[in-house]
């Protein structure tokens, strides 16, 4: 049992890289962006096809196909800067179902519905421990969760660029209105998430179902975990999408409740926003 | 000197123009006191200087060149810099990591800190714990050290007890001395009049009053004029 709750956790490692890149986007640039795992799995994509069929070595093709997520992302991100500036969360969120649909659609025209044939950048085991072997996936994806959201911990509280984009997130208007360059700043969140979570889905997806909706609907357990730390704190989005990991893996093991593993986010999601409502007070007058 | 020029400036919001033809200068070194009733299109005149909101007619000059089509960013760049109504400050930054948005070396901190010395204990505070009084003052000390050329400063005594309001008037009066050409919107019109040159005086979407401050003051019958929109009869 313990073995299936630690095979879960590469995946939850997936899931917290992706909740990391979720609450910088809600924190700093105000959009729950939907198509966060999109971006990466249309770079995964391109990656797969510039090695099998274009021939190119796989570190160049994988990293070929990051960038290109990266660049996705930023496209989309200078749309919602030039022409969504001034609009609310709500709106600039529901932007982003939109490249979501898109880069799906775009999958399917262009390499099929099928899997990917996905070459393993990282495989084997990398450690075992009481006779529970640790995969190099499990330990590549959760390293770079907690590297990220404590690099990013870091930028946001040490460097200029930080305050900057920590100012930016509370008061967008005064931050122009002292020359804070809001444009560029945003448009290098969305490429620098996209690049992130380009990198790990191109580490897991080997290992995992890897096809366009499969990828892309990532999206709602790293949703999940990032909801754990109410869009806001890393370190929970962390924990919630490692804490998703390995209650999938459990789950998995066990027979009569494997078919909860499906919707397991959801039920996550449900089971957050009841608890944190809990104290909340519904009366005629809501 | 540097000048800002308004050229017959009209800013519309929705349907139509909130403030219509509104031409001044403003001058390095020199207070302009911009006063009337409530909805006059004070606030609206200055988020369209600082390119909140664009204009619909006339036009804005700096040192002679157009710059309303300017985004508020290059705007700022250029020396104008808006304290918004309110307490325009980042509440969970701390005071240092406020002013460090504009004060961008030690030097410029420390003669941020240098005048605004109530500041020098609470720099390592979130700036949400800070009193009113308090952030108003890092937001002049963050407009002071951005070096302007150019201030606007719209009802900087809201919320403020009148006591705290009159502590923080003299530093305006000083970062002007200092060379910067304020555009002073006030809800304490003989406050204002006292710190100002020259005055405008809006009411109902057009400038009833553009004149001398001393005139205004001297003239209760004249400010009352203004107020209810005597219009062109008491412009200067």
């Amino acid at each position: 049992m313990l073995q299936g709750a630690l095979a879960g956790l590469a995946a939850g490692g997936l899931y917290a890289v992706l909740a990391v890149c979720l609450t910088l986007m809600s924190r700093l640039v105000r959009v729950v962006n939907f198509s966060q795992a999109a971006t990466g799995m249309f770079g995964g994509f391109v990656a797969v096809w510039l090695v099998e069929e274009a021939g190119l070595p796989i570190w160049l093709g994988s990293m070929l196909g990051v960038l290109l997520a990266g660049v996705l992302a930023a496209v989309i991100g200078w749309i919602a800067a030039t022409w969504l500036s001034e609009a609310d969360t709500t709106t600039r969120s529901a932007m982003t179902v939109g490249p979501l649909l898109m880069l799906i659609s775009l999958s399917f025209i262009l390499f099929g519905n099928k899997p990917q044939p996905f070459s393993p950048i990282i495989a084997g085991p990398a450690f075992e421990v009481g006779g529970v072997v640790i995969s190099q996936v499990t330990v590549a994806t959760v390293s770079l969760a907690i590297v990220v959201a404590v690099a990013m911990r870091l930028v946001l509280t040490r460097t200029a660029v930080g305050t900057m984009l920590r100012a930016l997130s509370e008061r967008p208007t005064t931050a122009e209105l002292l020359g804070i360059p809001s444009k560029p700043l945003s448009i290098a969140v969305w490429f620098v998430t996209g690049v992130i979570s380009a990198i790990a889905i191109v580490i897991v997806a080997p290992s995992q179902s890897n096809d366009a909706t499969s990828l892309s609907m990532l999206i709602v357990p790293a949703a999940a975990a990032a909801l754990l730390g109410g869009f806001r704190r890393l370190d929970l989005a962390v924990v919630g999408g490692l804490l998703l990991g390995l209650l999938s893996g459990l789950v998995a093991q066990i027979d009569e409740v494997s078919l909860i593993r499906n919707f397991l986010p959801f039920l996550f999601i449900v089971v957050l926003l009841l608890w944190t409502q809990r104290k909340e007070v519904w009366d005629a007058a809501r | 000197m540097s000048t800002l020029v308004l050229d017959d400036v009209t800013v519309s919001r929705g349907a139509g123009p909130v403030i219509s033809n509104v031409s001044l200068t403003l001058e390095q070194g020199r207070v302009t006191a911009l006063v009337g009733p409530n909805g006059a299109g004070k606030t609206s005149l200055l988020d369209g200087i600082s390119g909140i909101v664009p204009i619909s007619g006339g036009r804005i000059l700096v040192d002679g060149e157009s710059i309303e089509r300017l985004t508020r960013v290059a705007r700022a760049r250029r020396g104008i810099v808006h304290i918004e109504q309110g307490r325009a400050v980042f509440p969970s930054l701390t005071v240092r990591e406020n002013l460090s948005l504009t004060a961008r070396t030690p030097l410029a901190m420390e003669a941020a800190l240098t005048r605004f010395p109530e500041l020098e204990k609470r720099v390592d505070s979130p700036t949400a714990l800070l009193s009113g009084g308090e952030q108003q003052m890092v937001v002049l000390a963050r407009a002071f050290a951005a070096t302007p050329r150019f201030l606007l400063i719209d009802e900087m005594s809201l919320g403020l007890a009148p006591v705290v309001f009159m502590r923080l008037l003299p530093i305006v009066e000083e970062i002007a001395a200092s060379g910067v050409g304020v555009l002073l919107v006030e809800q304490f019109t003989h406050l204002a009049l006292s710190l100002a040159e020259e005055a405008l005086v809006v009411a109902s979407g057009h400038v009833s009053y553009r004149g001398t401050s001393a005139g205004l003051r001297d003239d209760p019958g004249l400010l009352h004029r203004a107020y209810l929109g005597g219009a062109a009869s008491v412009i200067e």
